[in-house]
């Protein structure tokens, strides 16, 4: 008896809170991914590269010597505009055409060739990194968590809490999940749709920001790092089922921690083909996801 | 489209025509090197190299009277078209002598090219233990510094500075991380080093705070890692944010921390030791003149291809001069257990392998920047000669 509760102890317990830091994170990237599907049926495959916008925003904000406290606030406020003119100057150009899918598809995927990119041009190839603002750690029984992965997890909690609140308990959040129902009857009802929808994906991209500034401190900043979270958050969006937040949080943790206690069995290797093949189960068993979709009850 | 490309080729054809026919008195070395894609830096620290020894020949007479001529063709980091090339400049351009490659399969492939032609090749850059060993070739030699040189220096002073240390190593789960992990790992316990275990991640991992359960609960004395690039930035600051790096001697590759990461890894990177076969620190006159030569042509530091491909050049010349002839015959004789003169000190090129030993250097990162703590002599890493076939 006592030998498994050393396992779990030292052995299995670290490994579920490291993963619950990594589930943490790749909820947060993708949060603004599922409410962009769920709103405007819309995969945003430049998503990555939003992530990495706000870690370079970050990284240039903090070379003037903003400090990180503030970069969390601004960061994301900087983002808004660029996502709300995405979406009204190039998303709205393919969105009305008959396969919507495959347009704003190649779309997103096009524009996310182009940032990392400039990244490259701007930035250089070589990574960066910023020191983590707050350093040390703490134990919680006996288990070593440095302070700021802990840091990370309140945060994040309290974003997907907020999150969640917008969308399900306030008059705008109501307006998004009637644009998503039925886009000509919330129109009818004077819902002001357009902005809705470029609202929606500004609000989408400035999380993926928000994430790149948070997870900038751990996982360094170089221009193709938007490559690092997409697959996963797509894996994520798909197995809680495209455009629901619930979805998302529950799927995200669950992966991430399949993720972290399988590298403990099997060669690391394997964690991402196992988690894959969970998405493609699912895909072939309930594709609608464990949820439904944003405001499609 | 293809009509321009041909013209294209034609004119390009015919002015290495006319400069064949206007130089016929200059010996040819032709430079088989990467001038675009993932290796062009490597490239073009071969080609400063080349130039900046080419230079101080030629301005002193050049080779028993006849000047240095260098013809460059772009490998691409491609063993296909470097072979292609290799072809064209034994076919076309008529050289006596090839250098340049530096992905080791292109340096292996390469060499087939050369026998099958009957010149000689030289590599300055790459690595593989093979290309001198079960793969070496009579008409292949090596001036830089093996793979095995380098571990095997960083496994001795790792003996001295900590006997019998406790080692757990970490490396990228793919060819090159492996075969360095097992390079390392044969060196080091052949001095006493105990291995207590090692873990192989995916390349490019984002997270690798997943085996640091393992290496705690491990203890070891000594981390040796071959994670290069950003994969380095992560690992390294990622131990630090977890404490781990408290009484933790950093091993690793040579390509393990570079400048291009350094900066980024900050304060992580201290203490961080490999074992190379130059640094521009080296105190010797030749390496003084030559890194102030380098800096006045390039405006930027000679690194290690850099330096032995401008040493290679010395090596030629001394063994043409010695054969007094281009012949490659005569020519081979004489670069086997040559001695010769360059910025890492003296190299003599083994006549058994036609690898060349040369004293190694263990670097550690000392306040962000790679100071030398201990040399190794060339007898004591070069390990035995397993080449059989000449």
């Amino acid at each position: 008896m006592s030998e498994a509760v050393q396992y779990f102890q030292f052995v299995l317990a670290p490994q579920m809170l490291i993963g619950l830091v990594l589930g943490v994170a790749v909820i947060l990237v993708a949060l603004g991914l599922t409410i962009i599907f769920g709103l405007l049926d819309v995969i945003n495959m430049s998503h990555g590269e939003f992530y990495a916008l706000g870690a370079f925003f970050a990284l240039a904000l903090a070379q003037i010597g903003l400090p990180f406290w503030l970069l969390l606030l601004l960061v994301p406020l900087l983002m808004l505009p660029v996502g709300y003119i995405v979406e009204r100057a190039l998303i709205q150009r393919v969105f009305h055409s008959g396969d919507r899918h495959v347009r704003t598809l190649l779309l997103t995927f096009g524009l996310g060739l182009v940032m990392e990119d400039s990244y490259r041009l701007v930035f250089g190839p070589n990574p960066y990194r910023p020191e983590t603002p707050i350093t040390g750690g703490v134990e919680i029984f006996d288990i070593f968590l440095p302070s700021y992965r802990l840091f990370l997890i309140i945060v994040g909690a309290a974003i997907i809490a907020a999150v969640a609140f917008i969308v399900y308990r306030t008059r705008l959040g109501a307006m998004v999940r009637a644009a998503a129902f039925d886009r000509d009857m919330a129109a009818s009802l004077g819902v002001p749709v357009q902005h809705v929808y470029a609202g929606a994906f500004a609000f989408g991209v400035a999380l993926a920001g928000l994430a790149g500034v948070l997870l900038a401190p751990i996982y360094s900043v170089f221009p193709t790092m938007g490559r690092d979270f997409i697959l996963m958050a797509f894996t994520v969006v798909i197995v809680g089922g495209m455009g629901s937040i619930a979805g998302v949080v529950v799927a995200g943790l669950l992966l991430s921690q399949i993720q972290a206690i399988v590298a403990l069995y099997i060669s690391p290797v394997w964690s991402d083909p196992v988690v894959f093949g969970i998405m493609v189960v699912m895909l072939m068993v309930r594709p609608q996801g464990l949820f439904g979709r944003l405001g499609h009850g | 489209m293809k009509t321009t490309r041909t013209i294209l080729l034609a004119a390009l054809l015919s002015a290495t025509a006319l400069s064949t026919a206007y130089a016929a008195d200059t010996i040819k070395i032709g430079v088989d090197t990467p001038l675009s894609g993932t290796y062009a830096g490597i490239g073009q620290q071969v080609k400063w190299g080349l130039e900046l020894a080419t230079k101080e020949v030629n301005a002193k007479g050049g080779i028993m009277g006849r000047q240095i001529e260098l013809i460059y063709e772009d490998s691409e980091a491609n063993p296909a078209v470097a072979v292609q090339k290799a072809e064209k400049l034994f076919e076309v351009s008529k050289v006596d002598f090839l250098t340049g490659t530096v992905n080791s399969g292109a340096t292996l492939a390469v060499g087939q090219v050369a026998e099958r032609a009957k010149k000689l090749l030289a590599t300055t850059v790459s690595f593989a233990d093979s290309i001198t060993g079960e793969k070496c070739s009579p008409n292949v030699f090596r001036v830089n510094a093996k793979a095995g040189q380098q571990s095997t220096a960083l496994a001795a002073w790792l003996a001295k500075e900590k006997p019998k240390a406790k080692v757990f190593f970490l490396g990228p789960d793919y060819l090159m991380g492996r075969s360095t992990v097992s390079a390392f790992k044969e060196a080091a316990e052949k001095v006493g080093a105990k291995s207590l275990g090692e873990v192989y991640a995916p390349l490019g991992s984002k997270d690798y705070s997943q085996y640091f359960g393992q290496i705690r609960a491990a203890q070891p004395q000594v981390l040796y890692t071959s994670v290069a690039g950003n994969d380095t930035v992560r690992l390294f600051t990622q131990m630090q944010e977890f404490g781990l790096l408290k009484n933790l001697t950093l091993l690793g590759a040579s390509g393990t921390v570079t400048s291009q990461n350094i900066a980024a890894i900050g304060k992580a990177a201290e203490g961080f030791a490999t074992g190379v076969g130059y640094s521009t620190e080296i105190d010797n006159p030749v390496n003084k003149a030559f890194v102030a030569a380098f800096k006045a042509a390039n405006k930027a530091d000679p690194d290690l291809y850099g330096t032995d491909s401008y040493g290679l050049i010395y090596a030629y010349k001394a063994a043409v001069e010695k054969a007094k002839s281009t012949d490659t015959d005569k020519v081979r004789t004489a670069l086997r257990g040559l001695t010769w003169s360059t910025p890492q000190g003296e190299k003599t090129i083994r006549a058994g392998d036609h690898q060349a030993m040369q004293t190694m250097y263990v670097v550690q990162v000392t306040n962000g920047q790679f100071k030398i703590i201990s040399k190794v002599s060339g007898e004591d890493a070069i390990g035995p000669d397993t080449c059989t076939r000449f």
